[in-house]
């Protein structure tokens, strides 16, 4: 019936539930079947003996129960994609079976084989026929196979299976048994004809089913905690066979690449989310080509599964391969947003629903908000609006309203042009005559999707709506959407403690699901992915353990939960709460605080980094790195890029790629190294799309970066226009804090081109724009160069200056880096040498102190242009001493970072670190 | 040098044909035998009773009744083309001469043979296979394993029926496969394998998936012996595209110019196939072959009149044909004659009612009757005697849509558009389904892969022009853009030019929207079609050149709007009597409005 689409979602989940409860279209016979079948049938006690005597070939009542727990684990499993062959069934069985010298093993394989006339399946079912009915004058306490247990569904299934069956099937089920049969026999000559059946991949089956019993066995291990040997013999028969096989590194590999020794839904759906996780960690490391074929694989394995699809929509979206993405998508909703066919797997509160129209408009969505298609997306978006609405699935509504703004907050979109225009959609010209601003509709649309978050306690979806709110409030001043009249008064300025109670609370996702209802929320496959996480954990410490002890186990967190119960908490979740550490840092980098976003920073790639995907925790790490260079100087910062760049290939990794341009950049404008330094500039021009409106934080940066050097090779017209039109374009898209920095490029310009009054203005907008934004150290660096504007005007303003300086020393010693230290030392010693109530010979500690210090740390910098400032002012000073010694070493200072200046040689090494 | 040019096809044929049967290759042999009676018999000979030329006034006048443009039928208009050059090869290039090779010599083994092959005549093929155990004669060794591989195919036919209600294991395979495999390679190595051992070798090698491999067995079996229809078929089957049909190393036997017009028709390269076809047909005069694959180009390319015109002859002289029927019964929906579908449903379900065209045919029928749960049925029924049926597929969709199953009609859609990607009406259907569903800009993925697939084709321009038209999307420009390529591509229900006029005036470009309402007027007074947008097209016309001061442009437009009624009658009056009196009451103003 599977052919025909109308009926066939519609049968296959009633025959599946049907299956489950024992109705009448039942699981089908298979020559495995019958195998466990006969098992269960020499479990069954037999009618002579007295209880207290386990049965013919049992030893003791312990092998007794053994045999019946290996016989639950495998009724268990039995709605299996994939049966395993009859050897390894024999191999399993062997654990049970020494005791008695194969005398299990053998009569199995002699019945099964026995068996070669429609007419043998007869008996043999009639046989288990009589196993079920209970002798006369039984009394309930005896041992007899209970009709209604497990073993005793299971075989009443397969009976009535087997009566239910045409004379078709029936010879149908006598050729597999006799194929059946025959592959222990001669798997290994057909090796290359059956992808199953070759002995690496055994070996993976074996593995997979170990865990399986693994996991049952810990259940009941519980259950019979009273008889204590019972608990260390299935503690030894779980490990036994393991022992069986040598394993090596490779082969566990092989568990993790190989799909086909999964066998059932539960650890298919597990595989193919540990392969998301995977793909979304650390897209590099899945081959394109080679994943899609282990995919299609999997997809002739299990047609019905069309999971496989959308991951191969993400390993192509992983791979920035934009066709196939689409493609996949397409084909993936197309077969399963009309079926809902993950109906097993989904609780009743689960987050989202898995195949629905609406997420397919939000997963195109997302696709071209990945692409950088940001109208595309916006409609796709919308769309998903106007569908979830119709069908009033509110969850994905509160998801694409957090998409929305994800994707308003990622992407730059000028506020002339109505974006968000179909009315329809957000509701955003209710009331209001006038539209909103963008950032408003933001701020809106943010609000509303924590608001409907928080009603249907969405954990993860208020989390990440916390998050972008801290986002928002970083950058934005909250204006109230609505003044009437002159008595609502606002307040300008950005909120820092709105930003952490935010992230605050959105790291309270954890706290929730420490103590939420656990059982039923995340009843979806995580299980199975921790078990096989586990399962290769501990596989390999096993190794470790026996054969090289050295051997350290890569991944600590799944150590730390192995053979424990699995964390409770999901990665997706722990991935939130780690992103709300990393928003902290990247908020306290905009506030100024050096330590802080160190300690976030460190938190992050410490406590998250397991759960972290390569883009977060390589941004983390970048963070870092950046502290190290403001700080400890350029050669220590390129020895930890060199460590991030073995995590993280910068080929790949747009972060650290980005990482390495600036840290080159920087450097070789230090060393004034112009060419090099344009060069670079060029390269980070070329990085970002065309498209305009994308990718706007890294052409910001590129135009930043190509004013600075233009202002380092003194073309301050060139460098002006540059910035003035970065500024029309921050101003376009509403990037005040960018701002910010971009008037204090100006002021700088102006300074530099001895225009000392053009500059103030701008340095004073900048000042105000960092106060609104409470950007402290940018506003104490704006305030230093205040200073040195003041100071260029003459010497009449030198106190002036001085008490700028001052006002912003504290901040800059506090938390500045060894640049900002530096200037600000030098312009502390200008200001006292051109202030005339200063002279040199009383006070010479007040210049020659700060100066030392400004040397020092230009020399870790190897900032040629202010180190030979500094030199200058220090020969000066000497001079005033009449220090000569010390004057003529100065001078020679100067002079030589003079000379690197003006003729700077070997260029080429700026590039090389 | 005619006559010995057509002799030489009809030996050639007359030796396949006999050659294929010999080896169960019934199809093959078929094809073969049609073709060698299709050649035009030779000048010298009596003039065959059955060519319509000479009995035109027969059944030749009811087509001249129902069709109007065709003053001679079809016949009669190839003639010109293929007559001329019947001598000379077929497309001006020689032929390379394939010897027809010689059969094995009768040996020791010609009983058993005959045996086995009356065995196999009798499907019993276990058992033909079993006679010719152990001998090695190329011949006795091909029917062995043919015989061994259409018992797994029987086999898994009847698996697939048994098997049939478990989930997922609805792949079966034939058994013999793996066997087959190995042996035909052992003899590929050694080269003791003959063409139709290569053919075998081929499919069976494309069952096993190995596409690539598959094709170059089949490109060496296809060289070696080209009178094998069925292996050139599979090698089409191979070329998905036309990269792979261009990179194929074929050697230029008469039987290729079939080939690769067939390739053609498959890959929408229909004015090429025609054109190959039509070449053919100079040698191949009476062949049905050819006349049903010219009809169905031509239903491709939507001349169903001619189609069927074709199609009716075909049915005359051979009326328990099935062959092609599906495409006929399509054409048919597509004019909607049901006496004439319910004819052809009745005729193949006397001939042969299992097969998957008579249930196409069938299901048709049905649908047109708005019947569409028995619609569907059939093409289920279609579907089970072959789940490669791909308009099956598509069609079946279309019968959900009619029944607002989406769900499953989405599924069916995507099943035809996985056996074949080219498919663009079913790529077509999945966008009609989201856009009822209210998701025009999801839609328009799937209208953009179909207009790809088939980019003259307006009806899907003019589709994802809605689609950017409507009301969610509002993408005007878009949508303009998809009317332009419409009305360039022949759109015959002129709904573009009349959108494209409008989306301008709405935009304010009046300019532009006057020229495609002009347009309009054109194509529908050719057409002698006058309704509302008739109406509509005038009255703006006669505004715009009033506003821009073409007065008696306007005029014009306002006398012709007054034969009609309503509302727009009066507004044409008043403009009438508002024109007059800017040209004869005030021409002062107009002259101030310059000195301005």
């Amino acid at each position: 019936m599977n052919v025909f689409a109308g009926v066939r979602s519609a049968a296959g989940a009633e025959q599946k539930d049907a299956g489950s409860a024992g109705g009448e279209a039942l699981l089908e016979l298979t020559p495995h079947r019958m195998a466990v079948c006969h098992l269960v049938q020499v479990f069954a006690p037999q009618q002579e003996g007295g209880p207290a005597t386990p049965p013919f070939p049992f030893e003791s009542v312990a092998h007794h129960n053994r045999l019946g727990l290996f016989l639950f684990s495998l009724t268990r499993s039995c709605e299996d994609f994939l049966e395993p062959p009859l050897e390894e069934l024999l191999r399993q069985l062997k654990a049970v079976d020494d005791l008695v010298n194969g005398w299990l093993c053998e009569q199995l394989t002699t019945t099964l084989s026995g068996l070669i006339s429609p007419d043998d399946l007869f008996n043999f079912f009639d046989k288990l026929r009589g196993v079920l009915t209970s002798p006369e004058g039984a009394s309930v306490e005896d041992e007899f196979l209970d009709p209604n247990s497990q073993l005793g569904v299971y075989l009443r299934c397969c009976i009535l299976a087997f009566n239910s069956m045409t004379f078709e099937g029936v010879c149908h089920l006598l050729s597999n048994l006799v194929a059946y049969c025959n592959s222990a026999e001669t798997s290994y000559d057909l090796a290359e004809d059956e992808d199953f059946n070759s002995e690496m991949e055994m070996s993976d089956l074996m593995d997979a089913d170990i865990g399986v019993r693994a996991g049952v066995f810990d259940k009941y291990g519980q259950g019979y905690a009273t008889e204590s040997h019972m608990g260390e013999s299935s503690s030894s028969f779980i490990h036994a066979p393991i022992s069986l096989h040598d394993f090596d590194e490779d082969n566990i590999f092989k568990a993790d690449e190989n799909p086909t020794c999964l066998r059932s839904r539960w650890q298919l759906e597990a595989y193919l989310n540990q392969q998301a996780d995977i793909l979304e960690k650390d897209p590099s490391s899945v081959p394109l080509n080679s994943f899609n074929a282990t995919m299609t694989q999997l997809q002739t394995l299990a047609p019905e599964l069309h999971r496989v699809q959308f991951l191969q929509h993400l390993n192509a979206l992983s791979h920035d391969d934009y066709v196939s993405a689409l493609d996949n998508l397409h084909r993936y909703f197309d077969y399963s947003a009309g079926q809902g066919l993950f109906s097993r797997s989904l609780s009743a509160n689960q987050d989202i629903i898995v195949g629905k129209y609406e997420s397919a408009l939000l997963s195109l969505g997302s696709l071209h908000c990945y692409f950088g298609h940001p109208k595309k997306a916006l409609e796709a978006f919308t769309e998903a609006v106007r569908v979830s609405q119709m069908n009033n699935d509110d969850s994905c509504l509160a998801y694409i309203l957090g998409a929305i703004s994800n994707l308003l907050s990622k992407i730059g979109i000028s506020s002339t042009v109505g974006i968000i225009g179909s009315p329809y959609s957000l509701g955003n010209n209710s009331g209001l005559g006038t539209p909103l601003s963008i950032q408003q509709q933001l701020l809106v649309l943010l609000k509303r999707s924590l608001k409907r978050a928080d009603m249907l306690k969405l954990t993860s979806l208020i989390s990440f709506d916390h998050i972008s709110l801290a986002k928002f409030d970083l950058k934005h001043v909250q204006r109230p959407l609505v003044s009437f009249g002159p008595n609502a008064s606002t307040k300008l300025r950005t909120c820092p403690a709105d930003v952490c109670k935010s992230l605050r609370l959105s790291s309270h996702v954890l706290s929730d699901f420490g103590t939420g209802d656990l059982s039923t929320s995340h009843d979806n496959g995580s299980f199975s992915t921790s078990w096989l996480r586990n399962l290769s954990t501990a596989s390999s410490s096993w190794c470790s353990s026996s054969a090289k002890p050295g051997k350290q186990i890569v991944n600590d967190f799944d150590n730390f939960h192995f053979n424990a119960q699995p964390s409770p908490i999901p990665t997706s979740v722990l991935q939130l709460a780690g992103s709300a550490y990393l928003m902290r840092a990247t908020a306290w980098e905009h506030y100024g605080s050096a330590p802080m976003v160190r300690m976030n920073a460190l938190v992050y790639t410490t406590c998250f980094a397991d759960a972290a995907s390569s883009s977060e925790l390589s941004l983390a790490y970048v963070k870092l790195i950046q502290q190290l260079v403001v700080f400890k100087g350029y050669s220590v910062a390129f020895g930890a890029l060199k460590i991030a760049e073995e995590k993280f290939p910068s080929s790949t990794n747009p972060h650290i790629h980005l990482l390495k341009m600036q840290l080159l950049h920087d450097r070789a404008l230090h060393r004034g190294h112009l060419r090099v330094a344009q060069q670079i500039c060029d390269e980070f021009g070329v990085l970002s799309s065309s498209v305009s409106g994308v990718d706007i934080e890294l052409k910001t940066e590129a135009s930043l970066r190509h004013a600075r050097t233009l202002l380092a090779a003194k073309q301050f017209s060139q460098a002006a226009v540059v910035a003035n039109s970065l500024f029309s374009t921050c101003y376009k898209y509403n990037m005040q804090v960018e701002n910010a920095s971009v008037l204090l490029l100006l002021a700088e310009i102006h300074k530099k081109s001895d225009n000392a009054v053009l500059g103030l203005p701008y340095a004073l907008a900048s000042q105000s724009f960092c106060k609104s934004f409470n950007l402290d150290l940018l506003e104490a660096s704006a305030t230093l160069t205040l200073a040195e504007l003041w100071l260029a005007l003459g010497s009449s303003h030198a106190k002036r200056a001085l008490s700028l300086v001052y006002q912003s020393l504290p901040m800059i010693l506090g938390h500045g880096g060894l640049e900002l230290r530096a200037r600000a030392h030098i312009v502390l010693a200008k200001c006292y040498l051109t202030d005339r109530e200063y002279s040199v010979s009383e006070d010479p500690r007040a210049v020659l102190d700060p100066l030392n210090q400004a040397t020092e740390d230009l020399q870790v910098l190897e900032y040629h242009d202010m180190a030979a400032e500094a030199y200058y002012l220090k020969a000066m000073a000497y001079n005033h001493l009449g220090k000569e010694g010390e004057r003529e070493e100065a001078a020679a200072r100067f002079k030589e970072h003079v000379t690197a200046v003006e003729n700077p040689h070997d260029e080429e090494a700026s590039l090389a670190y | 040098m005619a006559s010995t040019s057509k002799e030489s096809y009809r030996v050639e044929l007359r030796a396949a044909a006999r050659q294929l049967g010999d080896r169960c290759l019934y199809s093959a042999a078929k094809w073969a035998a049609e073709l060698l009676v299709g050649i035009e018999p030779d000048a010298a000979a009596p003039s065959q009773p059955d060519t319509p030329s000479s009995s035109g006034a027969g059944p030749g006048g009811r087509l001249l009744h129902l069709h109007r443009s065709g003053g001679s039928s079809f016949r009669r208009r190839m003639r010109p083309g293929g007559g001329s050059e019947a001598g000379t090869p077929l497309g001006g290039v020689s032929y390379v001469s394939t010897p027809i090779p010689d059969d094995d010599a009768f040996d020791a083994g010609a009983d058993k043979y005959l045996l086995a092959k009356t065995y196999f005549d009798c499907r019993e093929y276990r058992r033909a296979a079993h006679v010719l155990r152990g001998h090695v004669g190329r011949k006795a060794v091909f029917l062995r394993c043919y015989a061994l591989y259409m018992a797994g195919e029987k086999r898994k036919d009847e698996e697939t029926i048994e098997l049939e209600g478990s989930l997922g294991k609805s792949n079966v395979v034939n058994q013999e496969l793996v066997a087959l495999e190995r042996e035909l390679s052992t003899y590929r190595r050694t080269g003791a394998i003959d063409s139709f051992g290569l053919y075998l070798y081929g499919i069976v090698l494309r069952d096993k998936g190995c596409e690539g491999l598959a094709r170059t067995v089949l490109v060496e079996s296809v060289n070696s012996y080209p009178w094998n229809w069925c292996a050139w078929l599979e090698i089409q089957s191979l070329c998905t595209t036309s990269d792979i049909l261009n990179n194929l190393n074929l050697k230029n036997h008469w039987m290729k110019d079939f080939f690769i017009a067939s390739a053609h028709l498959e890959l929408k390269m229909h004015e090429e196939a025609l054109k190959r076809y039509e070449r053919l047909m100079g040698v191949f005069r009476c062949s049905d072959y050819i006349q049903a694959q010219i009809a169905t180009v031509q239903y491709s390319m939507r001349e169903l009149d001619d189609a069927d015109m074709i199609f009716e002859e075909l049915l005359r002289t051979d009326p328990f044909r099935v062959d092609s029927m599906d495409i006929y019964s399509n054409l048919l929906y597509a004019k909607e004659s049901l006496t004439a579908l319910s004819f052809l449903a009745h005729r193949v379900f006397l001939t042969d009612k299992y097969r998957p065209e008579s249930c196409c045919i069938i299901a048709n029928y049905y649908s047109l009757k708005g019947q569409h749960e028995k619609s569907v049925l059939y093409f289920q029924r279609a579907l089970k005697l072959n789940r490669k049926y791909l308009s099956a597929w598509t069609l079946m969709g279309h019968e959900y849509v009619e029944l607002k199953n989406t769900p499953a009609a989405i599924d069916a859609y995507r099943r035809a558009v996985d056996i074949n990607p080219r498919d663009y009406r079913a790529w077509y259907g999945l966008g009609q389904i989201y856009e009822m569903m209210g998701m025009p800009f999801y839609a328009l993925y799937y209208f953009r892969k179909s207009s790809h697939l088939q980019p003259n084709d307006a009806r899907l321009w003019i589709a994802m022009a809605q689609c950017y038209e409507s009301d969610p999307l509002q993408m005007i420009e878009e949508a303009i853009k998809c009317y332009e390529r419409a009305a360039n591509s022949n759109d015959t229900e002129g709904i573009a030019l009349h959108q494209l006029a409008k989306l301008h005036s709405m935009l304010g470009q009046s300019e532009e929207a006057a020229f495609y309402y002009k347009k309009d007027v054109e194509r529908m007074e050719v057409e002698e079609r006058q309704g509302q947008n008739f109406v509509e097209a005038l009255l703006f016309l006669a505004k715009h050149c009033k506003s821009i001061g073409r007065y008696e442009e306007a005029e014009h437009y306002c006398t012709r709007l007054l034969d009609y009624t309503g509302p727009e009658k009066e507004t044409a009056k008043s403009m009438l009597q508002g024109i007059k009196r800017e040209q004869s009451g005030f021409p002062s103003m107009d002259i101030d409005h310059f000195a301005l």
